[in-house]
């Protein structure tokens, strides 16, 4: 179909989303985008969530956090925001989600807000609760992988 | 403990009715997934300006973490008792040592003695479980001085029948919280630092399910309002509201 003159085509707004997750938690970019919108359909209702669009423009998780850019149309802002901040969990892995700003164009989004991408983690034996265990430490936040689970420590815990 | 009036941040400004910024409420190692380090760190980035730990079991110096990460840090505790009595027992041993005590609900009864009890700071997650609140426990709310709380946690992580019936809850509440005018405090409840949502994430899903952006981020600051009033009442010079031992300079 021919596209829509300019001043007729929908204006949006790019949401810059950060992502944490567990070292090990695989989120690939398909189920991340099918929880967005079944957040946004769930909070939102489908006349709401089909208002908002949400759809994913970019995304990159490795090694427990990234970001990711979605589309959103504009003045639907923070019905977005709201639904996106209701994504708990992508393939049963817990995920922490910020919305870090909004901007008029993808370039502009991933450069104020994303910046680079977190210094990849490194593996290591840490001192926790006691005992000697593995984990992954990135920018001051260690990952522990305790008997019962993850434990998110910083640096200062396990000194 | 001792260490916690001391190297608190905003602490200056308590006493007067300086604006707090948003506060958050979390768990932590060995109660959640996460320390209460981490926890800091992450709620620093996210924009809250100060966090309570709900956790008593939980090992941190509050101003250590807070000079490091620059956000107000307070030892609260959350009492999560079987019955009453249980709880009361419980309120009296913390009540020193904690700058905030809450009393995790759940049960009527449990909320009934919460909103009934001076000593209690904040009634935690009402509705937990079977728990309900009612235009008598609002009242006896307003009376005691008692918070209770907006847990936003099942609308952030729950979907479907258990989340429409905690949305109708939440509605309830607030509609008696309106007309009361009683005290309310909100929070995600993040046991751990991947549960945590910013302030003005929160306030977005507060405006979706009506509660209306501007009352969550008035329930995130009377965390932080909360614990000036309870930090002013610890102190040493403190007697009653509106007293406090003046110099004897003659």
């Amino acid at each position: 179909m021919k596209h829509l003159p300019k001043h007729l085509q929908p204006r949006w707004r790019y949401l810059a989303v950060s992502i944490e997750t567990w070292p090990d938690a695989g989120i690939g970019r398909r189920a991340f985008q099918r929880e967005l919108w079944y957040a946004g359909q769930n909070l939102l209702g489908d006349p709401g969530s089909a208002d908002a669009d949400l759809r994913l423009m970019r995304f990159e998780v490795a090694g427990g956090s990234g970001g990711a850019i979605v589309r959103v149309r504009r003045g639907e802002v923070d019905a977005a925001r709201a639904a996106i901040a209701c994504v708990d969990e992508v393939n049963g892995h817990p995920v922490g989600l910020r919305t870090a700003g909004v901007s008029g164009s993808v370039d502009a989004c991933s450069e104020s807000y994303l910046g680079d991408p977190a210094p990849s983690s490194t593996q290591r034996e840490v001192a926790f609760d006691g005992a000697d265990r593995p984990a992954r430490r990135r920018d001051g936040a260690v990952d522990v992988d305790a008997q019962t689970g993850w434990v998110g420590a910083t640096v200062h815990d396990t000194e | 403990m001792s260490d916690d009036a001391s190297g608190d941040r905003g602490a200056g400004s308590a006493g007067s009715d300086a604006d707090f910024g948003p506060y958050e409420a979390v768990y932590a190692h060995p109660e959640g997934d996460a320390t209460v380090g981490r926890q800091v760190k992450t709620a620093a980035e996210y924009g809250f300006e100060g966090v309570l730990v709900r956790t008593g079991g939980a090992e941190y110096d509050p101003g250590t973490l807070a000079d490091r990460y620059g956000v107000d840090v307070v030892r609260g505790v959350e009492i999560d008792a079987e019955d009453p009595q249980g709880a009361s027992g419980a309120v009296g041993t913390h009540r020193s040592e904690c700058t905030v005590v809450l009393v995790r609900g759940g049960t009527d009864a449990l909320n009934r003695f919460a909103v009934e009890q001076d000593r209690v700071d904040v009634l935690a997650r009402p509705f937990d479980g079977e728990g309900d609140v009612n235009h008598v426990l609002v009242k006896a709310a307003v009376d005691h001085d008692v918070r209770i709380e907006f847990d936003l946690g099942a609308v952030l992580r729950d979907d479907g029948g258990t989340r429409v019936r905690r949305l109708r809850k939440l509605r309830k509440l607030r509609e008696l919280v309106d007309y009361f005018d009683a005290p309310y405090v909100v929070s995600a409840t993040a046991a751990s630092h991947l549960r945590l949502r910013a302030p003005r994430d929160l306030a977005a899903v507060g405006e979706q399910i009506g509660f209306g952006a501007d009352a969550v981020r008035e329930g995130l600051a009377e965390w932080g309002r909360l614990a000036a009033r309870n930090r002013e009442r610890l102190s040493e010079s403190f007697i009653s509201p509106g007293v406090q031992r003046g110099r004897d300079d003659e």
